[in-house]
């Protein structure tokens, strides 16, 4: 006999796994690091309460609000970018047919695949500012060779245009999966009533490829605000206040300067941030009429 | 059937045996020596495993600095880690207080045959923190200035004795870099002008040339000192902008700008001394090569001087068995007695019996910049100080951009006081 208390037990049993595992892995350690933001810890070890003094610093910290200014303008400078011009390649590959197409998409696709340590190495060596291959091409277009990772102007745009450079590749294959999904017979039967390019993008690709532009921006706003590897790498010894974005500053508190409340503290503030951010975004990707 | 059991088993305790008496003490090594003293460090311990049959060092380099550092720390404070690690003397106050450092205690080296009588009394005193020893010394390395002996003698600045002449006082040293450029070098002097390491050792030099005095009674530049920062800087700051030092320039490129003959001069650390005698040796320098101390630009002489040391990570939860410790030691004292070939590295050994060997003393260019041993300036003592320490961040952050001439020299100067001492109180 099925009994209702039955059926909960076992869906109970189906579920524990992951319930456990969440709980254990997931929400304690959230806990514990809501705590630690309220003692002077180090890094590894208790700490003794201190309230919210850990709070009070943080919001008087100048070095602190640099780094929330300068994830923002990170941001601004990829999460957009990085998913318009992923739809763009996206668009010129899926043009291509057969081993043409499967070409370029390895070639968009081949950075992407390769270590941020490489990725760091690679960019580095190209911009060395006396041997760089690449100075030599600034040299010419802009007149003179900049240290681009450590100047305060050039470094932020840089590093995004790096990242772009790492990362297209996987937003040009989520949108080619979503540009399959659409069919030939829209693009026809709008050909038939005599669209253009133009129109064709306007009316049909756009609103129908939306599903998966809403989830590559959502998916690059988060990881854009959990930046750290490549500007640290490509910072390492030098002025790092150009750059310092929050991980980093998670990091220096946490790991450089032993200081394991405070970078809790700042660990949080980065959670609620994104969970704001990401909030607000996807109520404003879901008022996009469709 | 229960023959062949037995023949097996017979068979499997001999092989215990045998494993069991050529068991050897591994000792996980790391270290942070990826120079041209690297090189040498890998065949010192290469030796030492071919004498020591009974312990065998397991060696692995990382990256110098900040990386090095960090992972130190973060893999002792979870159990992991090497047995036993180089560590600058200048970081000591920082690793303990980080608690990063194991004690080795008087008993422990008096065991293993260490006696500091056999160091120099302040080199041994700054591997203790409060009368506890942390480390063991292993050698004293600062910068020196090469120099391209062919570029000078061009720029008429090679005395007789074929050594730099009239390089003393500001004015004559800004002077002869510019005569070096103009004898058709692209630069005067390199040295590593972006990141942490090269602008701090040779700000610190100039700035205690002053007299300067970085870290007083929990004071950071107290008074005049931030001027005397600033004049340092400031100096360092005017080379950039004639031209004569390159701009934004990181620490293997500044090299290669000398050894491929663009830069007439460098000014970086003894431990490229090998650098330039293998180049040199192999016939790819292309120019006759020396080192001297460095000039003193200033009002006396005084040269940024570090110490390179042996320590054991305190590692909680797992500490470092005696037997382990013991071949540890062994393995010190040992890289300690054999130093000679670790000063052909370009560093002046911390183990005095060596400096003393006829072999050292007539060892080139050693010999000739050695002198800087009486004037070298450490460090200051603190816990903010020392490789890879906020005062090397916040002097990239500060003087390293004002050497680039994106700041003001005062302004520098006020900022390192200020962010380093923000971070004191």
């Amino acid at each position: 006999m099925h009994t209702k208390s039955r059926d909960n037990w076992v869906a109970a049993a189906f579920v524990a796994p992951f319930v456990i595992a969440y709980l254990v892995l997931f929400l304690y350690p959230t806990v514990r690091m809501v705590i630690l933001t309220f003692t002077d810890a180090p890094l590894i070890g208790a700490g003794k309460w201190i309230g919210f003094k850990n709070y009070q610093r943080l919001f008087n910290d100048k070095a602190y609000i640099s780094a929330v200014w300068n994830t923002g303008y990170f941001v601004l400078l990829t999460v957009i970018p990085n998913t318009l011009l992923g739809l763009v390649f996206a668009m010129m590959v899926n043009r291509q047919k057969g081993y043409v197409q499967s070409f370029i998409l390895a070639a968009f696709f081949l950075p992407y695949i390769l270590p941020v340590s490489v990725v760091y190495r690679i960019w580095e060596w190209m911009m060395d500012y006396q041997f760089g291959i690449a100075q030599y091409a600034l040299d010419a277009f802009y007149g003179e060779r900049v240290a681009v990772f450590r100047n305060k102007v050039w470094a932020m745009p840089m590093m995004a245009f790096v990242t772009i450079w790492w990362t297209i590749g996987f937003n040009v294959l989520l949108f080619i999966a979503g540009l399959r999904n659409i069919s030939q017979d829209m693009y026809d039967a709008s050909a038939l009533d005599g669209a253009k390019r133009w129109k064709q993008f306007r009316y049909i690709t756009w609103p129908l490829i939306w599903p998966v532009t809403a989830l590559v921006l959502t998916i690059q706003l988060i990881l854009q605000l959990k930046i750290f590897d490549q500007i640290y790498l490509l910072t390492l010894g030098g002025n790092v206040n150009n750059t310092m974005v929050l991980v980093q500053y998670i990091y220096k508190q946490a790991f450089q300067l032993n200081k394991g409340g405070y970078g809790a503290t700042v660990a949080f503030s980065l959670f609620a941030i994104i969970v704001v951010v990401s909030v607000l975004q996807y109520q404003a990707l879901r008022a996009r009429p469709r | 059937m229960r023959k062949l059991m037995t023949k097996a088993l017979a068979t499997a305790a001999l092989l215990a045996l045998t494993v069991g008496a050529q068991a050897k003490e591994t000792v996980v090594w790391w270290d942070f020596l990826s120079g041209g003293d690297g090189v040498r460090m890998k065949s010192l311990i290469e030796e030492f495993n071919k004498t020591n049959p009974d312990i065998e060092i397991q060696a692995t380099t990382l990256e110098w600095g900040v990386p090095f550092y960090t992972k130190v720390q973060t893999s002792a404070a979870v159990g992991e880690g090497p047995d036993v690690m180089t560590y600058h003397l200048s970081r000591l106050p920082l690793g303990v207080d980080s608690g990063v450092l194991r004690e080795i205690t008087a008993d422990e080296l008096k065991a293993a045959g260490i006696d500091g009588a056999n160091y120099a009394p302040a080199n041994w005193k700054a591997a203790q923190v409060d009368g506890k020893q942390y480390a063991v010394p292993f050698d004293i390395h600062s910068i020196v200035l090469f120099y391209n002996k062919d570029a000078l003698k061009k720029a008429d600045l090679l005395g007789e004795d074929g050594k730099p002449k009239g390089l003393d006082g500001i004015e004559n040293f800004d002077a002869a870099l510019k005569k070096l450029k103009d004898a058709g070098y692209d630069y005067g002097m390199s040295f590593q002008t972006a990141g942490d390491g090269g602008v701090w050792r040779v700000f610190y030099s100039l700035f205690n040339q002053q007299g300067g005095e970085f870290f007083k009674d929990g004071k950071f530049l107290d008074g005049d000192n931030v001027d005397k920062a600033a004049k340092a800087a400031g100096a360092m700051a005017k080379w950039v902008s004639d031209g004569v030092v390159p701009k934004q320039t990181d620490y293997n490129p500044s090299i290669a700008l000398f050894t491929s003959g663009k830069a007439a001069t460098l000014m970086n650390g003894v431990w490229e001394v090998p650098t330039m005698a293998d180049l040199a040796k192999q016939g790819k320098l292309g120019f006759e090569w020396g080192a001297v101390q460095i000039p003193t630009l200033f009002d006396k002489p005084a040269t940024w001087a570090d110490s390179h040391a042996f320590a054991i990570p305190d590692r909680k939860g797992k500490e470092i068995s005696p037997e382990k410790l013991k071949a540890v030691l062994t393995a010190i004292k040992w890289m300690n007695e054999h130093s000679i070939s670790w000063a052909n590295a370009g560093h002046i050994p911390a183990y005095v019996p060596v400096t003393q060997t006829e072999a050292f003393k007539t060892m080139e260019p050693n010999a000739t910049y050695s002198t800087l041993a009486a004037t070298a300036v450490f460090d200051p003592t603190s816990k903010l100080a020392g490789v890879a320490s906020p005062v090397y961040e916040a002097s990239a952050n500060n003087i390293t951009t004002v050497v680039n001439g994106d700041m003001d020299a005062q302004a520098g100067a006020e900022g390192l006081r200020d962010e380093l001492q923000g971070l004191q109180d």
